[in-house]
């Protein structure tokens, strides 16, 4: 094999091996740095996370969340009681009921205050980073 | 001596009073006793929020009892299912008679009253009836509640009962403010 063909095949073997390993990883572990956890509370849909929030004993568990602007907030009713995830300021968005055993999910644009509209003492907030 | 003695005696006297004045104030209550005092309690609120949406045109009220309705029918749904599967049948006693005569009394003073007068008695006896309420659930039915799920019942209402007593202080304090 003269020096030429050595040159081209070692080029081509690299490539291939970058390709390879490139593919086995996920979005979101090529994104991260080494020694970096994925948040407990959260799961992973392509790029963006997915954030779980309980409504539990007549509050939002937890009540304040930071997440990224296109990542899912899925809010669960624990209670026996019927609940509604409303915007505070300006109701720009609310959930509706959310009857007893039900859930309801919100891909987040902004942050905001929000709270139950039919027991109005129950508050939560969500922050964007 | 003699001085200590008379102490001794007074102080036995009083223990001896307080402890009858304890077993007066908090009665002696089976499951299925707690079972219909906690029907009672959740449908008495039921009943004054038929009153108000009969009565009221204030949006804040109307919401609040509309809110009241719902939630304390779905106590009771809750509570029936479960007095259902434990095969336990509510029997009337002492305390859900002594609920359901002040409610009487409560709703014979709502119903003399319109407009604004109505809405601060409804309301007023909103806070002061979760209130008493709490304090029965908390100090007479979880205390004595001997099967364990009527028991959790019991303890997962006090949030819901809690909330309602923070959401009607809330609207109180806004119609002192007018």
């Amino acid at each position: 094999m003269n020096k030429k063909l050595r040159r081209r095949t070692i080029i081509v073997v690299y490539i291939f091996l970058v390709f390879v390993l490139n593919s086995c990883s996920t979005p979101e572990e090529r994104g991260r740095l080494p020694g970096d956890t994925a948040t407990d509370a959260s799961s992973t849909t392509s790029a963006h996370k997915v954030y779980s929030i309980e409504i539990k004993d007549m509050k939002f568990d937890p009540g304040e969340i930071t997440v990224h602007k296109g990542d899912t907030v899925v809010w669960v009713n624990h209670d026996m009681v019927t609940h509604c995830v409303t915007e505070e300021n300006t109701k720009a968005w609310t959930s509706s009921n959310i009857a007893a055993g039900n859930s309801w999910k919100m891909v987040v644009q902004s942050g905001a205050d929000y709270f139950c509209a039919i027991h109005q003492v129950m508050k939560g907030k969500i922050l964007v980073e | 001596m003699k001085q200590m003695k008379v102490i001794n005696a007074v102080m036995v006297f009083a223990m001896m009073v307080f402890a009858s004045a304890y077993a007066q104030v908090t009665p002696k209550l089976t499951d299925p006793e707690i079972a219909s005092v906690a029907v009672v309690a959740n449908q008495i609120d039921v009943n004054y929020a038929a009153i108000a949406k009969a009565k009221s045109k204030n949006a804040d009220v109307l919401k609040f009892a509309q809110t009241m309705s719902d939630d304390h029918t779905a106590v009771i749904k809750q509570a029936v299912a479960l007095v259902t599967k434990l095969g336990v049948t509510p029997k009337d006693n002492a305390l859900s008679q002594k609920l359901m005569s002040g409610a009487e009394k409560t709703k014979k003073q709502l119903s003399a009253k319109s407009g604004k007068a109505f809405d601060k008695a409804y309301i007023d006896n909103e806070v002061s009836y979760h209130k008493t309420v709490i304090s029965t659930v908390e100090k007479v039915l979880i205390p004595q509640s001997q099967n364990a799920e009527l028991k959790k019942l019991l303890q997962d209402v006090v949030p819901t009962l809690k909330a309602h007593l923070d959401h009607a202080e809330m609207v109180q304090k806004e119609f002192a403010g007018k």
